[in-house]
């Protein structure tokens, strides 16, 4: 608080102002009050004052202008003066140190201009709309996303910017939510249609929420356009959809083929026997050789469109998923097999239990243990049949001391028809391991071989513990 | 066969499948009259001739154009006059769905046409020998 006199020389400082300026008090009353000022502002400020003095009242100073103190040490501050007249052209001056007021508004302002850059800036169309429906703000995405300027949409009825039914519906919907709090859009996300101001339509995720901006309720609405996800979505169910019946088609295909394929082959087979039984006398010993192989290949096809069948019957053909016993599969496909006295079978006690199909399992078994004593080439054979419990899993193994298979082939031996020893010296179809790889991969299991040419193989797989998913799939 | 005088029928599409049935019997002196029917309606036909006397077994394919072997099944185990002939079911097929419908629909057997001619043969002997022992309503 200063007092000057009508020449602008300061007669009072009380101490705030020593503590404001920076300067004693005896310092303050040797100067003018322009001192105080800063000098870019001096000259106006004598003639204010004169001003003043002419026409004395209590107001504030600068009339909306800002003002700034000057510290002894040259330093500014922002400040709010008021005046007051006193007696004798004295006038008391109310000086505050107004920094941080000034301060908090230029922050207010720099948080609001950012705000707005957000909305102006936003990939995403963002609308307000008031109570009534009516719109009061539209970004510049917005803009892009529906083709109207925002003088061409501001005050309107938000509705224009969606199609029927959903245009004549939103009044509705409003006044049902202003008159029941039911929340349907409001601070959730919803795909919706909108419409362009050109009249066609697209796919967007809206997300509303509510805000209260005074005492007005206003509604801000997110809009993403959407068209690229339905599409790639729309596109993915095609697919889907698509290869879904391509392998419906291959997996009937299989079976359909190998079941025609049947007859002429059975028609080949019995000509062929006929031929070589009625013509037995006019052919001569080639000729009959011929009709044997010719017969022969007819039966190694049947073998062939048999194994196709079984292959193409796993995972097409379902059956019941039960407690299978792995003791009495193991049993039972050695009975089947019927292995010759030379060779040992070794079957360690206690094969747990496995959920699954039963057949499935018993193929499992069976072919491992066919290739086994196919295959087996010492004079004293011995075939193990093992088990180790991990974890999650059944680890099973039937090992043989045959002729043993170079890594090499370890990958091929699983593949489809494929085979190691030539198909006249032994008899196979190249169905079986790969029909073991196809039904443990099913039940989400693995198999693998270990080998030494010459010692003997052991084939590996496992089966999940408790269960496999085929399990809920049928329940 | 128990009655050597009565026919069998074969309802068979394939040609070949025809004369191999044929010549097993043959073969096996299995003397009854063979009628042979291209398909299920072709051998409804036949039956329902008046005055027709009824085979003493039909050996019945699965799979023929016109009308297949279920639906042949399903129209003549409806049908007082047809319904006790027994039906032995000659195909191709070993899908569990055959095999079910076929037993169902009140089939006397299910036999798998065998590639090998030989073991063809054996398939038929079976299926007298059966039929010469099983007694048939008359």
């Amino acid at each position: 608080m200063l007092i000057a006199d009508s020449t602008g020389r300061i007669v009072l400082a009380n101490t705030p102002s020593e503590a404001l300026f920076g300067y004693t008090r005896a310092e303050l009353l040797a100067l003018s009050v322009e001192s105080l000022i800063p000098p870019r502002f001096r000259a106006d400020h004598v003639t204010q004052r004169q001003g003043y003095a002419a026409h004395p009242g209590s107001r504030l100073m600068g009339g909306g202008l800002e003002l700034y103190g000057l510290r002894k040490g040259g330093s500014e501050f922002a400040a709010d003066v008021s005046l007051s007249p006193l007696d004798d052209g004295y006038v008391l001056a109310t000086v505050h140190d107004i920094t941080r007021r000034k301060r908090a508004e230029e922050a207010l302002a720099g948080q609001s201009a950012r705000l707005a850059a957000i909305v102006e800036t936003a990939v995403d169309a963002i609308i307000t709309i008031d109570e009534r429906g009516i719109v009061d703000s539209f970004n510049p995405a917005a803009e892009r996303l529906f083709g109207y300027a925002p003088a061409e949409v501001l005050g309107k009825n938000i509705s224009v910017l969606m199609p029927p039914p959903y245009r004549e519906a939103h009044d509705g919907y409003l006044a049902h939510y202003l008159a029941t709090g039911e929340k349907r859009v409001i601070g959730l996300g919803r795909e919706v249609v909108a419409q362009r101001k050109d009249g066609t339509t697209f796919p967007m995720l809206l997300a509303v929420s509510e805000m209260r901006v005074g005492n007005r309720r206003m509604f801000t609405g997110i809009v993403h356009d959407i068209t690229l996800r339905k599409q790639a979505e729309e596109r993915q169910v095609r697919l889907i959809h698509e290869l879904e019946s391509a392998n419906e088609e291959l997996k009937s295909f299989a079976y359909v083929v190998s079941h025609d394929l049947k007859a002429p082959l059975r028609a080949i087979g019995s000509l062929a026997d006929w031929i070589s039984t009625d013509q037995s006398e006019k052919l001569d010993a080639e000729g009959k050789e011929h009709l044997r192989l010719l017969i022969q290949r007819t039966r190694r096809m049947d073998s062939l469109i048999d194994g196709i069948l079984q292959y193409s019957r796993v995972g097409r053909v379902r059956e019941a998923v039960v407690v299978v016993d792995v003791n009495e599969i193991v049993k039972e496909a050695l009975a089947m097999l019927a292995p010759p006295p030379h060779i040992r079978i070794e079957v360690a006690p206690n094969l747990p239990t496995v959920r699954a199909e039963r057949t499935r399992i018993l193929q499992l078994f069976q072919n491992l243990l066919s290739n086994a004593i196919k295959y087996l080439d010492k004079p004293e054979g011995l075939i193990r049949v093992d088990c180790v419990g991990h974890d999650r899993e059944w680890e099973f193994s039937v090992s043989d001391n045959g002729p043993g298979i170079e890594t090499r082939h370890f990958k091929r031996i699983f593949q489809l028809f494929q085979t190691l020893a030539p198909k006249d010296r032994v008899e196979s179809t190249g169905v079986g391991l790969s029909l073991v790889k196809k039904i443990v991969e099913m039940y989400d299991g693995r198999v693998w071989i270990e080998s030494q040419p010459g010692a003997g193989s052991t084939f590996f797989f496992t089966l999940p513990r408790g269960g496999t998913n085929q399990q809920e799939q049928l329940h | 066969m128990k009655t050597t005088c009565k026919t069998i029928m074969l309802v068979e599409d394939d040609e070949v499948d025809a004369m191999t049935v044929r010549r097993a019997l043959k073969e096996l002196h299995v003397n009854n009259p063979l009628a042979r029917a291209e398909n299920g309606e072709e051998a409804l036909a036949y039956l329902r001739q008046p005055g027709q006397i009824m085979p003493c077994l039909i050996l019945l394919d699965l799979n023929m154009p016109v009308m297949g072997g279920i639906e042949f099944l399903q129209v003549a185990k409806r049908d007082a006059a047809l319904k006790r002939i027994p039906v032995v079911v000659l195909t191709t097929s070993e899908e569990q769905q055959d095999k079910v419908a076929s037993f169902d629909l009140g089939a006397a057997g299910y036999i798998r046409k065998p590639v090998d001619y030989r073991q063809f043969v054996e398939a038929v002997r079976a299926i007298d020998t059966y039929w010469t022992l099983s007694e048939l309503p008359q």
